[in-house]
């Protein structure tokens, strides 16, 4: 069971490090991720919305509804939490 | 070999930390331990992206004094990329949380079958036939 595990860690890892040659090098400025739509929000951030911090632009203005989902699930997270560990009453079923 | 190596090290480093969490869990058997390789494998992936919007010579994305951008423009290269922060504060919320829901669940697991060992588990399971 072990030696499956390890394998299997062994051949997904050979995978992903056979991937890593065509990422871009350390600190790119021209690497994909941050050459088509960052550019973007760092030059219009502080116009659009006030806010001289980026992140914390993205996160509240562009992607307001992104968060409010975020709240969702750690809303239901804690719920769930509540409900499994609460005291059960007694003749409540298991 | 070693340049080769060297030249990408991050990348690689988020490989084996990765494949540590990997391993963890699927090859170990207790199921704190699984949990722990699962939150190993959730922070590599988190570092890794972190990792791509690293600009060399940029500074935080944060506009400071006086550049405040009133019709300046603003040099992209001088900051990092915003937006893998943005989404790994999002990822990071969600590894919370389902932390907590497999760390509630490991406790109702503990205190049906006293043990956290998945194959006793399994063993009490087959012999009272549930």
């Amino acid at each position: 069971m072990k030696l499956v595990a390890l394998i299997t860690v062994f051949m997904t890892g050979a995978l992903l490090i056979y991937g890593v040659e065509d990422m871009p090098g350390w600190g790119d400025p021209n690497s994909p991720a941050s050459s088509h739509v960052s550019p973007r929000y760092i030059q219009e951030a502080m116009e659009k919305t006030a806010t001289p911090n980026m992140v914390s632009a993205v996160l509240a203005d562009y992607r307001s509804y992104d968060t409010l989902g975020e709240t969702a699930v750690i809303f239901t997270a804690g719920i769930a939490c509540i409900l499994m560990l609460r005291k059960k009453r007694k003749g409540e079923g298991e | 070999m070693l340049d080769y190596v060297i030249s990408k090290y991050n990348f690689w480093i988020y490989v084996i930390l990765m494949m540590i969490g990997l391993y963890a869990m699927i090859g170990k058997r207790n199921l704190i331990k699984k949990l722990i390789g699962m939150n190993i494998f959730q922070s590599a992936v988190i570092l890794f992206y972190v990792s791509i919007s690293v600009k060399a010579g940029a500074t935080v994305p944060i506009l400071s004094g006086h550049s405040y951008g009133h019709g300046e423009l603003i040099e992209v290269a001088k900051y990092l990329n915003p937006l893998p922060h943005v989404l790994m504060l999002t990822a990071i919320v969600v590894s919370i949380a389902t932390t907590g829901v497999a760390l509630a669940t490991l406790i109702l697991i503990y205190r049906r079958y006293n043990t956290l060992e998945e194959d006793e588990i399994l063993k009490i399971r087959r012999d009272t036939g549930v």
